[in-house]
C-alpha cells in the first residue's frame, strides 16, 4: 500500500540518530507518514537552503573576524573589524542613518497614499480597472530602468521636474535634485514611493473587499459618517494587512541597492549612501580586496534588520495575533 | 602482411609528429577587456594594434571586449579576485590593489622600456616591479571658446595665463550675461571636479609640498592651502560652475561646452580631443568651433605658477594568472614602439608614455597640437592625480569633498579643511 | 457605498487623475523619447515624435549586444523559475500535508530568510561560487536565483496546498497511489492557480534582479539584461534617444506579461500580504 515509503530502514540505520527505524520515525512523529517520500520532497529544497543560504550566512560571520585577501590565507583579526566599523567609520553610521530614514519614511508615505487611493477605488469610481493597471505598472519595472528614467526627470536643465516647476512659475524652487545632499535622499524616497504605492493600493483594495459586509453595514446604520467609518472601522479591520505591508516595505527599503547605484552611487557627500551600497563598495570597489571588513558590516546590519522587524511587529501587535 | 601493417603505422606516426613539429604552436586567443569603445580615435588605435599583432603572430587572435569605465572596473574587480579575468586589460595607476594582491604580471624585464618615457615607467613602478604599459598620458588643461571670450570683452592672456584678479573678473562677466563660465561635471567620474582646486593648490605651494599634501604629510590647515581654497571658493561663489555640476556626466560636459548651452571655458584633461574631435553627430564639437587653450589662473605670490599636473592615464596590464604570458607581453610590445606612439599622438591628439617625437606631428589637427605644445612650453609637471596618490578613506573623502561637495558650493573653506584634516 | 456629494466626487476624480499622471507619465515620456533622435530631444525635450523613428529599435537591438543580454536573461530566468517551481512545490506540498516534528520550525526557517538583507549572503556567495568554479557561469547564477526565490515560493504554495481537502488524499491513499503520484496527480493540478502566480512573480522578480547579477557575472557575453542596460547606458551616455530606445526594449516584455496576466499577477504579488 505504501508504495513510496520503501527503503526507510537502511536510511535510518546509517543516520545513527536513533536506534533503529522505529526510534527515528517515532521521534519525528512519523509513525504513519511515508518517511521516504517526505525526505524526497524536502531534500532538494533543503539542499538549496543549506548550500546557498545557511552556509553563506555562516561564512559571512566567519569572514568577519578575518582579513580576507586574494592569493593568501586569511589573517585572524578577532573583533578588530567590528570595532573599526562601529567606532571609526562615520560612513557606516551615515549609511545606517540614511537606510533607516528611508525604511521608516518610505512605508509611511507608500501606505498612507495607498490607503487613500484604495478607499477612492473602493468608492467605485468609474474606470477602476484602468486605474489599477496604471498604478500597478511601476512595481514591475527593474530599478535600473526606473533609475535612469528618474535621473532624466530630475535633470537640472531639461528634466520634467524642473520644467514643470518653471512652467508653474515656481522657478525659484528649481534645483539639482540629485546633486544636493539635502534633497538627494528625499528625491530617491519619492522614487520608491512612486514605485510601490500602487502595490500597496492593490493589496489594500483586496483587503477592503474581503471585509465582512455586515460590519460595514452596521457602521453605516450607526450613522458614523464616512470619515468615522473609515477611521474606526475599516482601517482597524485591515490592520494585519497594513502590518504585513509595512514590514514588506520596511524590509524592501533596507535592501535597496540598484536604485542608488544607478543614480547617485551614494553621493553627494554620502547623503544617499545605504548599507547595501557601502557593503558593495567596500567589498568590490575599494583599494583593498579585503572581504572581512564588509562581512562585519553585513553581520552588524543583519542584527539591526532583525531588531527592526521585531520592533515593527511589536508596535502593531496590540490584540492581533501575528501569524507568519 | 604484418610487416606492411607495421610500416604503415610507423609512417603515419612519423608523418604526424613531423607535422606537429613544424606546424605553428596551438593557436591561442588573447582576451582583452578595455575601455574607450566610444572614443573613435582610441578605439581605432587599439584595433590597429590588434591587427598588427595578429599579422605578426599568425594563428593567434585577440578577442576584444569593449566596456564603459565603471562597468569595466566592476567586472574586473570580481573576475580578478576569482582568479579569472582577461589576459590583458585596461587599468590606471590608482588601482594599486591589483598590485598589492599580486594580480598583475611584473613587466620589468619584458617590455621595450627603451621606447618608453622614464617618468611614465615611474608611474607604473611599485616596489621592485613595473606593472603596466603607460599608453596614455594627459595633462590637466583649460579649454575656452575664443569667440565668447572676445564677446565678454577680454583678450587672450599674454603668456596664456590670466592672473587671479582678471580670471575672477572674467567669471563675473560671464555670469552677469547668464553664460555659464566653466562647464564641468562629476556625474560619473571621481576626478574632474577637483581640477580647479588641485591646480590652484599645486601652484600655490609648489610641487614638493603639493606631493606632501596629497600623501598626508602636510595639513590642509596650512595657511597657503587655505589661501588657495579661499580663491577657488570665490570663483565658485560667483557661479563659475553649472548648477547641474553634481549630476552632469563627463560626456555631457563636453557637449555643454561646445554645443548646448555653451560655456566660456571647460576644464578637461588633454584627452579632450578623443570626444571633441569625433564627428558632431557622435558627440563631437562643431567643425568651426573657436577652440583656445590657456593655463589655469596664476595665484598672487604663488610658489610655482607654471606647475601643472600630468598623469599617466589609460594603460594596459597583464593578468598574473594568464596562460599566455608571452603572447600578452608581445601584444603590449606591439604598442610600445615609436611608430605606434606617433600614431597615437597624431590620431588621438593627446600625449603618450611612449617616446614620441612630438615636433613632427602631422595630420588634420596638427594646429591644435601645436597650440597645445606652445601653451605648455614652460610648464613644469607634477606627475600624478590626487586620486592616484591617495588611498582608502582619504581618497573616498577627496572624491566626495574636493571633487564634488566643495565645487558644488555645499561646503565652506573651513569645513573642507576640517574634513580633509580629519582623514589626513 | 458612495460619497454622495458631486463636488466631493469631482475632486476625487481630479486627485485620481493627477496621481495616474504621476504614476504613468514617466513611461509615456520614455516611450516618446524612444522614437526621437537625440538632436531632436535636446532641441525640444517635450516634443512629439514626428516623424517616429521606429528603426531605432532595430539599431539598439543589433548594434550593441542587446540580443546577447536578452537571451542570457531568458535562459537564466527560465531555468531558475522552472527549478524553483518544482523544488518549491515539492517542499511546500510536504510541509503542508505531512505532520512531523520540526515541520513548523522548518517552514519558519525557510520563510524567515525573506527578511535577510542580501548583504549578509552576497560576499560569501561570491566566494563560494569561486571555490566551486561556478563564478561567472550562468549555472551559478541560476542556482543562486533559485535559492533567492525559494522562500517566497514555498510561502505562497504552502498556504495553497493546505487548502486542499484531506479527503482527496485519503481517498487516493486508500486506492493505493504512492506519495509521488498523489503529489503529481492531485496536489499540483489543484494548486495550479497558485503555481502559475508564483511562476509569474518569480519571473518578474528575477528578470529585474541586479545585485547578484553584477557581482556573480563578469564576462560581457554572460550578462543579463539589467546589467546590459546599464552598460548600454554607459556606452551611450550622451545619446539619450538611444538609451530611451534601449529602456523601451527592456520595458516591453514586462508590460506584455502584465497585460496578458494582470489578474493572476496582482493576485500572486499580493498573495499572503492580505490577511
Amino acid at each position: 500500500m505504501t508504495g513510496g515509503s520503501v527503503a526507510s530502514s537502511p536510511a535510518v540505520a546509517t543516520s545513527g540518530v536513533a536506534a533503529g527505524p522505529i526510534g527515528l520515525r517515532a521521534w519525528l512523529r512519523l509513525s504513519d507518514q511515508p518517511f521516504g517520500a517526505i525526505l524526497g520532497f524536502l531534500l532538494p529544497a533543503l539542499l538549496f537552503y543549506l548550500a546557498f543560504t545557511v552556509y553563506p550566512v555562516l561564512l559571512t560571520i566567519y569572514d568577519s573576524i578575518f582579513r580576507v585577501l586574494p592569493n593568501r590565507p586569511a589573517t585572524y583579526v578577532g573583533l578588530a573589524n567590528y570595532t573599526a566599523v562601529l567606532t571609526t567609520d562615520p560612513t557606516f553610521w551615515q549609511a545606517v542613518r540614511n537606510t533607516i530614514i528611508w525604511a521608516s519614511v518610505g512605508p509611511v508615505t507608500e501606505i498612507s497614499i495607498a490607503l487613500l487611493l484604495a478607499l477612492a477605488l473602493y468608492a467605485k469610481i468609474p474606470g477602476m480597472r484602468f486605474f489599477r493597471i496604471a498604478w500597478f505598472t511601476p512595481v514591475l519595472m527593474s530599478y535600473v530602468v526606473v533609475g535612469i528614467i528618474w535621473m532624466w526627470i530630475y535633470n537640472y536643465d531639461w528634466g520634467a521636474a524642473n520644467t514643470l516647476l518653471r512652467f508653474l512659475g515656481l522657478g525659484q524652487l528649481v534645483r539639482s535634485w540629485l546633486g544636493d545632499p539635502s534633497t538627494a535622499l528625499p528625491s530617491l524616497i519619492l522614487v520608491t514611493t512612486w514605485m510601490w504605492t500602487g502595490f500597496n493600493m492593490v493589496v489594500l483594495l483586496a483587503a477592503f473587499h474581503s471585509l465582512p459586509a455586515e460590519v460595514l453595514e452596521a457602521a453605516e446604520l450607526d450613522h458614523c459618517g464616512w470619515m468615522g467609518k473609515l477611521w474606526f472601522v475599516m482601517i482597524p479591520m485591515v490592520q494585519p494587512t497594513i502590518l504585513n505591508l509595512a514590514i514588506l516595505s520596511f524590509v524592501g527599503k533596507m535592501k535597496v541597492f540598484d536604485l542608488v547605484w544607478v543614480t547617485t552611487r551614494g553621493g553627494p557627500l554620502w547623503s544617499t549612501e545605504t548599507v547595501s551600497t557601502y557593503v558593495y563598495r567596500r567589498a568590490f570597489d575599494w583599494n583593498t580586496f579585503d572581504l572581512g571588513y564588509p562581512s562585519a558590516i553585513a553581520c552588524i546590519w543583519f542584527v539591526i534588520v532583525l531588531a527592526g522587524v521585531l520592533v515593527l511587529s511589536r508596535i502593531f501587535r496590540r490584540h492581533q495575533q501575528l501569524e507568519f | 602482411m604484418r610487416l606492411r601493417h607495421v610500416l604503415r603505422t610507423l609512417a603515419t606516426v612519423l608523418a604526424v609528429s613531423t607535422y606537429m613539429a613544424i606546424a605553428p604552436a596551438h593557436a591561442a586567443t588573447l582576451s582583452l577587456w578595455t575601455f574607450w569603445g566610444d572614443q573613435g580615435a582610441k578605439r581605432d588605435f587599439i584595433e590597429h594594434a590588434v591587427k598588427a599583432f595578429e599579422a605578426a603572430h599568425p594563428g593567434d587572435t585577440v578577442q576584444v571586449s569593449w566596456y564603459d569605465k565603471n562597468s569595466l572596473y566592476a567586472a574586473l574587480k570580481t573576475a580578478l579576485r576569482a582568479g579569472q579575468g582577461p589576459d590583458v586589460f585596461y587599468a590606471e595607476v590608482d588601482q594599486v590593489e591589483y598590485i598589492d594582491n599580486g594580480l598583475l604580471l611584473d613587466l620589468s624585464n619584458r617590455l621595450n622600456w627603451g621606447d618608453i618615457e622614464p617618468w611614465a615607467k615611474q608611474a607604473w613602478t611599485f616596489g621592485k616591479g613595473t606593472y603596466g604599459l603607460p599608453l596614455e598620458a594627459w595633462t590637466v588643461e583649460l579649454y575656452y571658446n575664443t569667440k565668447l571670450l572676445h564677446e565678454l570683452g577680454f583678450n587672450p592672456p599674454a603668456n596664456h595665463q590670466f592672473d587671479q584678479k582678471t580670471f575672477l573678473a572674467l567669471i563675473k562677466a560671464a555670469h552677469a550675461k547668464d553664460i555659464t563660465p566653466i562647464a564641468l561635471g562629476v556625474g560619473d567620474r571621481p576626478y574632474p571636479g577637483a581640477f580647479l582646486t588641485e591646480e590652484a593648490l599645486l601652484k600655490e605651494v609648489g610641487a614638493a609640498d603639493y606631493g606632501k599634501l596629497m600623501r598626508g604629510e602636510l595639513k590642509w590647515s596650512d595657511p597657503r592651502v587655505v589661501k588657495a581654497l579661499t580663491y577657488v571658493k570665490s570663483l565658485i561663489d560667483t557661479g563659475a560652475l553649472p548648477k547641474s555640476f553634481s549630476t552632469l556626466k563627463l560626456g555631457e560636459s563636453h557637449a555643454y561646452f561646445y554645443s548646448k548651452p555653451g560655456s566660456v571655458m571647460f576644464l578637461m584633461g588633454s584627452f579632450y580631443p578623443s570626444r571633441a574631435f569625433n564627428p558632431p553627430n557622435q558627440g563631437g564639437q562643431p567643425p568651426d568651433f573657436p577652440l583656445g587653450i590657456m593655463q589655469y589662473p596664476a595665484l598672487d605670490n604663488a610658489a610655482c605658477n607654471e606647475c601643472k599636473t600630468m598623469a599617466v592615464g589609460g594603460s594596459y596590464v597583464v593578468n598574473a594568472a594568464t596562460k599566455h604570458a608571452d603572447l600578452a607581453v608581445a601584444f603590449l610590445n606591439t604598442m610600445a614602439t615609436p611608430a605606434m606612439g606617433k600614431l597615437w599622438v597624431e590620431t588621438v591628439m593627446g600625449q603618450t608614455g611612449i617616446k614620441t617625437d612630438m615636433a613632427h606631428v602631422s595630420g588634420p589637427h596638427a594646429g591644435y597640437f601645436k597650440e597645445l605644445a606652445a601653451v605648455n612650453d614652460d610648464a613644469k609637471y607634477f606627475f600624478g592625480l590626487p586620486s592616484q596618490v591617495m588611498q582608502g578613506k582619504r581618497r573616498d573623502a577627496f572624491t566626495q569633498i574636493i571633487n564634488q561637495a566643495f565645487p558644488a558650493g555645499i561646503l565652506s573653506v573651513q569645513q573642507v579643511v576640517d574634513r580633509m584634516d580629519a582623514v589626513q | 457605498m458612495g460619497f454622495g456629494r458631486p463636488l466631493g466626487r469631482g475632486l476625487l476624480i481630479v486627485a485620481l487623475a493627477l496621481y495616474t499622471a504621476f504614476a504613468a507619465s514617466p513611461f509615456v515620456w520614455v516611450f516618446v523619447l524612444s522614437l526621437r533622435t537625440t538632436t531632436e530631444i535636446y532641441a525640444d525635450p517635450y516634443g512629439l515624435p514626428l516623424p517616429p523613428h521606429f528603426g531605432k529599435f532595430a539599431d539598439a537591438w543589433l548594434g550593441s549586444s542587446y540580443d546577447v543580454y536578452f537571451m542570457n536573461s531568458v535562459a537564466v530566468v527560465f531555468s531558475a523559475v522552472a527549478i524553483v517551481t518544482v523544488v518549491g512545490a515539492m517542499a511546500a506540498h510536504c510541509l503542508a500535508r505531512y505532520q512531523f516534528r520540526g515541520n513548523r520550525a522548518l517552514y519558519f526557517l525557510i520563510f524567515s530568510t525573506l527578511i535577510f538583507p542580501p548583504q549578509v549572503t552576497i560576499i560569501a556567495l561570491f566566494q563560494i561560487l569561486i571555490e566551486y568554479q561556478l563564478f561567472d557561469t550562468r549555472i551559478g547564477l541560476i542556482l543562486v536565483y533559485v535559492s533567492l526565490q525559494l522562500p517566497i515560493t514555498v510561502y505562497i504554495l504552502e498556504s495553497f496546498f493546505r487548502r486542499v481537502p484531506s479527503d482527496l488524499f485519503d481517498a487516493a491513499r486508500i486506492d493505493g497511489y504512492s506519495e509521488v503520484v498523489i503529489f503529481w496527480r492531485i496536489s499540483l493540478p489543484v494548486a495550479w492557480p497558485a503555481i502559475s502566480t508564483t511562476i509569474i512573480v518569480n519571473t518578474i522578480l528575477l528578470w529585474n534582479e541586479f545585485l547578484f547579477a553584477i557581482v556573480l557575472i563578469s564576462s560581457d557575453s554572460k550578462r543579463t539584461l539589467p546589467i546590459g542596460i546599464l552598460k548600454f547606458m554607459g556606452d551611450q551616455s550622451n545619446d539619450v534617444g538611444m538609451v530611451a530606445t534601449g529602456l523601451m526594449i527592456a520595458i516591453v516584455p514586462v508590460v506584455a506579461i502584465y497585460v496578458f496576466f494582470s489578474e493572476k499577477l496582482i493576485q500572486g504579488m499580493t498573495a499572503g500580504a492580505v490577511k
